[in-house]
């Protein structure tokens, strides 16, 4: 395969172009990191960029875990997300199917249905009554069920299902499957990057959700990471919150507190779109569909 | 709803007459008892925890007391639409808000497809997959932080201004302080932020690209640059407008959020938008009757945004939410 | 401040203020009684004749034997413990009286989402402690007379008197207090915190570099030109000694500067907002005066005494990182984190950094009293009683308790012999607080044992803070902001429905417009010529409108009994 020197003159400035956006968009999550490692006053003390942890002390890590109930924060966060976003998988792909097939008389009135949601909700007080009234309230179950699938991530997987080529469907059925098959057995398979970004929308949602658990929860041990971490946050740097008592002693953490919160709420969850990376290449359907 | 019956075109039986309509009906929960079956839980969820608590539009129109609940506060009627189409800045915020959802539609949303349409070109899986990472990150800082860091570098004797003066002689700007600048800042610091996040989901769907598309064109000769726009853009194309679609639907949500950590009063001119003037209110008095009036408002002008894109899509294109 | 802190302390309106009143009170201005309430056996209440620290069978009611109990955590009680039953002062509480309370705890500072829905789901717990301030958070439909004839909590007044003999007594020898408590139909809707000592409701004001000041052979600044010459001396004279002229002689925030201290403002007694002028209510940014006051501000602009960037100095941090690298030479700032947190900070590396807390600025030599920062002492916070509690006498004396000797001393202090000792009559801290051995901040030694680092149904003594503020700096600014002049604060009105939803709209759009004007006029955008166009303008938005609702709402405070 040969290629002009065009070609090679527009690999080498693209490749040049995305380095430099990694670079500045990098900054950011590393300049949380240092200064998560700093010493608070040099934090503060410091203008621009910064390169290099001064003055190292692990104390902003210190007192963020120090709080009785990080531990079991991350726990609840974990099983929020998984429970969760299995559940979204499912609820969605069914959603997505239905809504997508061909021939479903039906299927636009529900869509529409569905789309009207995204703009008219009942807000907050109605839908608090109705999961207290559904016995969920100050329960995991009011983190899980209600956010059981999202009408933008339901459109998203649904338009990749429609260009899922329809005759693998109607062989399938010819060979005797129904929907439920198609569904598991070809559908899915050959949308695993569609898949993979529900994944990465709805873990990461669930994994950044604090408003419901706070309207919801009441039992401290039910609380998921997120809030624990955001009552960190206005306590050691929200300077009204801390006047009087807080103000001068706690607070002299507060600027890298900040940080250190950010590296503790954000670690985990970055870990994530690696592992799911592998599904974006070009062609990683090859195999499904020649099969 | 009219929508039910207007079969879409690709419709295989043609409908004939009323009891045609019948027929179908039987014949389609007998072919897709499963399809329907699938979608019973859907549906069942949306209108448990949509469509029941809808009630709740109701205190637009009240006084809302929590001592009476909803449905025993007081009517008020158009009160707080009045309030709100009444104030001094009406005008003002709602174009703020309507040029920064703009701007954003421009800059924003086609950023994060040109950095896919370049990351799917990169040569080298490592260096691809490292850019990936690496430029969704910054979706990940809290909006506190990154507004932290644009004030500082922004400032006066900011880094910003070290560089444009040691560069090019420029006197120092305070770009958050004049607000010619704020939409640059604003927008240029939502692509900083979002770009990488963004473009995922076009990755995904040219993951689903059939590559002996590429194969066969590439024997006809075809030119990466060709392939692009023949393959690759036509292959994320129903993304592209759906995604577009919702966009628009969204138009008049911009986030309070980040401009309350960027604007300030020298900058109200071009910063204040809907949700920032709605928040300082709330700072005045909680009332959730008019928040509640305000964003029915902003519904009901997402909506038939929404509504006109999907149809002005249908008849432009193929794709379209229904 | 920085502006997002700034609108969530507004937010949370008194919620912030009571944190600030947080810092410290007792009730008799008398540092060394042992607090309030402490006259034994008050003889005027119903039944009560026993205070709490008496026997509780000699009242007709008991401790309930149970009771829920919301109440946000303290952040600095959330770094050590999930519950408030960790709580030393609460376990000794239990023990005294036989309750046990179970606690309900919404995160910190995220309260007001939580407190609404209970509210709209009718299902109250049985105490409910939380900021019922209407300055701002509660719009007159969700205010406590409404709450009160809603059926969602009690009024205490009856129970208060009959069952309540600490709190009774404390009401009795303050007046002022009840006063302050009692809504405008007549309610009491909360057991109160309240700060007894005037002193403590001034925590914020002026601050100097003391060290520039030295160098430069300057006094602090007490009148507005020897202000002028002081910054002009700062900007001129290199104090910081790097050789440049980077100095920025004053650091301005429009929000905490003006609204909050009233400072320079003060001077020409006005306020930036709502002020009461002996019975009268006035708004200070139409007024004659105001004028004068930007016209200086705009030439100390022009003059290089203010920070060019001033306005968009929006994030905290920028404002601490200028001060600690010795680029400012007076801010105003709380005497925690403002004053005894930066001096912390260079205590090591820059020794001779010192700050000084400045008098505010008179108009001139001999001039009138400047206004400056207050606090009401009781600004909405307290434990309410849900209308739905089985036993609300026995919740009552429950509450009361801590408003007794023994309950004051345990909330504010914690266990004697373990967090305190008595030296001269002086609950003196122990090392278990002042330098916890494991090494615990402060304030969070101080959460494990006793609740007064921040709000709570109790009143706060003043000897907290007076040993909260290690440094002797802090406490000389008290003093010093203390000699302001108070007179002319609004007390905590309340607007009725019909006052507050008029006004709503209205005060949003004049907020916008003063704020927008103060920087065109103090940047020299607008010539000051044209305040009196302003003024008119102000006046098209119908400012009289909301002037009139305040008038209304303060003369039904003042002819409150």
């Amino acid at each position: 395969m040969s290629r002009s020197r065009g070609e090679h003159l527009f690999d080498l400035l693209n490749s040049l172009l995305l380095i430099l956006l990694s670079l500045i968009t990098l900054y950011p999550f590393l300049f949380v990191l240092i200064a998560s490692l700093s010493d608070p006053k040099w934090a503060i003390q410091t203008r621009g960029l910064i390169w290099y942890p001064k003055g190292f002390t692990l104390e902003a890590y210190r007192l963020v875990f120090q709080n009785p109930s990080i531990i079991t924060g991350y726990l609840n966060t974990l099983l929020y997300v998984t429970l969760g976003t299995l559940l979204n998988i499912l609820m969605t792909s069914f959603g997505a199917y239905a809504l997508s097939r061909q021939q479903v008389m039906w299927k636009n009135p529900v869509m529409f249905l569905i789309v009207f949601t995204m703009f008219f909700n009942g807000g907050l007080i109605p839908t608090y009554l109705l999961i207290e009234d559904l016995g969920m309230a100050d329960t995991r179950w009011a983190l899980i069920i209600p956010a059981a699938m999202s009408a933008y991530n339901l459109i998203i997987m649904r338009t990749s299902f429609m260009s899922v080529p329809s005759s693998l469907e109607e062989s399938a059925k010819l060979d005797g499957a129904n929907d439920f098959t198609v569904l598991f057995r070809v559908i899915l398979p050959l949308s695993m990057p569609v898949v993979a970004v529900m994944i990465l929308f709805y873990g990461v949602a669930h994994w950044n959700s604090w408003f419901s658990a706070l309207i919801y929860l009441r039992t401290r041990d039910l609380y998921p990471l997120q809030l624990i971490l955001r009552e960190i946050l206005i306590t050691s740097s929200t300077e009204t919150m801390t006047t009087g008592v807080g103000g001068s002693d706690k607070m002299l953490f507060g600027e890298t507190i900040k940080y250190a919160t950010i590296i503790v709420a954000t670690g985990p969850i970055l870990l994530l779109y690696p592992f799911l990376q592998k599904y974006f290449v070009k062609g990683v359907m090859i195999g499904a569909i020649k099969g | 709803m009219s929508t039910a019956i207007q079969r879409p075109s690709d419709s295989i039986k043609p409908a004939v007459d009323k009891s045609g309509f019948k027929y179908r009906l039987i014949r389609d929960a007998k072919i897709n008892k499963y399809v329907y079956l699938m979608l019973l839980p859907v549906v069942v969820y949306y209108v448990v925890f949509y469509y029941v608590p809808l009630y709740g539009l109701q205190i637009a129109f009240k006084d809302y007391s929590p001592g009476l609940g909803i449905l025993h506060s007081d009517w008020v009627g158009l009160k707080h639409f009045k309030d709100f189409f009444g104030s001094h800045y009406f005008s003002r915020i709602l174009r703020n808000t309507l040029l920064i959802s703009f701007y954003d539609l421009l800059f924003t949303f086609p950023a994060s497809i040109v950095l896919a349409l370049l990351l799917n070109e990169l040569r080298s899986a490592m260096l691809k997959r490292t850019v990936q990472t690496i430029t969704y990150m910054p979706h990940f800082i809290s909006i506190v932080v990154v507004s932290g860091m644009l004030v500082d570098f922004l400032a006066r004797d900011g880094l910003v201004n070290n560089l444009l003066h040691a560069w090019f002689g420029v006197q120092p700007i305070t770009f958050l302080q004049e607000s010619g600048w704020f939409r640059f800042v604003f927008i240029s610091s939502n692509i900083w932020q979002n770009i990488g996040w963004g473009s995922i989901i076009y990755l995904s769907a040219m993951a689903g690209i059939d590559p002996s598309l590429y194969e066969a064109s590439r024997v006809d000769g075809a030119s990466r640059l060709r392939q692009t726009f023949h393959i690759t853009l036509p292959g994320i194309m129903p993304t592209v407008v759906i995604l577009l679609i919702l966009q628009i639907g969204n138009f008049m949500s911009v986030g309070a959020d980040k401009i309350l950590l960027l604007y300030n009063p020298t900058t109200y001119e071009t910063a204040d938008v809907i949700g920032t003037f709605v928040y300082r209110k709330g700072i005045l008095e909680s009332n959730f009757s008019y928040s509640a009036a305000v964003g029915l408002f902003n519904s009901l002008i997402n909506f038939t945004l929404l509504l006109s894109a999907n149809a002005l899509s249908r008849r432009t294109s193929e794709h379209k939410l229904w | 401040m920085n502006r997002k802190q700034k609108s969530l302390q507004l937010t949370l309106v008194s919620a912030t203020l009571l944190a600030v009143l947080a810092t410290g009170c007792s009730s008799n201005g008398n540092s060394n009684s042992s607090g309030t309430a402490t006259s034994p056996a008050p003889a005027g209440t119903a039944t009560g004749t026993g205070t709490a620290q008496a026997s509780p069978s000699a009242a007709d009611a008991n401790y309930p034997a149970s009771m829920t109990y919301w109440v946000q955590m303290n952040g600095n009680a959330g770094a050590i413990m999930k519950t408030y039953n960790e709580m030393a002062a609460y376990q000794e509480i239990e023990k005294k009286t036989g309750t046990k309370v179970e606690f309900q705890h919404p995160p910190t500072g995220q309260e007001k989402d939580q407190f609404n829905i209970m509210l709209a789901s009718g299902n109250l717990p049985d105490v409910v402690e939380y900021n019922f301030g209407s300055t701002v958070g509660l719009s007159a439909s969700q205010s406590p007379d409404a709450l009160i004839k809603g059926k969602q909590l009690l009024r205490l007044n009856e129970l208060i008197d009959q069952y309540a003999p600490n709190l009774s007594e404390v009401l009795k020898e303050h007046p002022e207090f009840k006063k302050m408590i009692t809504t405008d139909e007549g309610n009491i809707y909360v057991m109160p915190f309240l700060l007894g000592d005037e002193l403590l409701s001034v925590v914020n004001g002026p601050i100097f570099r003391q060290d520039w000041l030295d160098k430069l052979n300057l006094k602090v600044p007490t009148t507005i030109p020897e202000w002028e010459a002081v910054l002009t001396a700062f900007r001129d004279k290199d104090p910081n000694g790097n050789g440049k002229q980077d100095e920025i002689p004053f650091f301005m925030n429009l929000n905490s500067d003006y609204d909050l201290n009233h400072l320079f403002v003060g001077a020409w007694g006005i306020t930036t907002d709502f002020y009461n002028d002996n019975g009268k209510v006035k708004y200070g940014p139409i007024q004659p005066e105001y004028k004068e006051f930007l016209a200086t501000l705009a030439r100390w602009y022009k003059n290089g005494l203010i920070d060019k960037d001033y306005a968009s100095i929006t994030d905290a941090k920028l404002k601490d990182n200028k001060i600690l690298n010795n680029e400012v030479g007076a801010y105003s700032g709380f005497a925690g984190s403002g004053l005894g947190r930066y001096l912390t900070l260079q205590k090591e590396t820059n020794p001779s950094f010192s700050l000084v807390g400045a008098p505010y600025p008179k108009l001139t030599e001999g001039g009138a009293n400047p206004l400056g920062q207050y606090t009401n002492p009781f600004t909405g916070y307290g434990a309410a009683i849900s209308a739905h509690a089985k036993n609300p006498e026995q919740i009552v004396k429950w509450l009361d308790y801590k408003y007794g000797e023994e309950g004051h001393m345990l909330i504010n202090f914690g266990i004697e012999g373990v967090s305190y000792k008595m030296e001269n009559g002086y609950p003196k801290y122990t090392d278990e607080i002042m330098n916890n051995p494991d090494k615990l901040p402060m304030s969070q030694a101080m959460a494990k044992y006793f609740q007064s680092g921040w709000n709570g149904p109790f009143v706060q003594d003043k000897r907290v803070i007076e040993q909260y503020y290690t440094i002797p700096a802090q406490r000389e600014a008290q003093k010093t902001w203390f000699q302001a002049d108070h007179s002319k604060q609004m007390p905590s009105i309340s607007l009725n429905a019909d006052e507050s939803s008029k006004t709503a709209s209205i005060m949003n759009d004049v907020k916008t417009y003063r704020d927008e004007m103060f920087n065109k006029f103090v940047m020299g955008a607008e010539p000051i010529e044209n305040f009196d166009k302003y003024v008119k303008t102000l006046e098209g938005m119908e400012i009289e409108e909301a002037i009139k609702a305040r008038q209304a709402a303060l003369d039904r405070y003042l002819s409150r009994k």
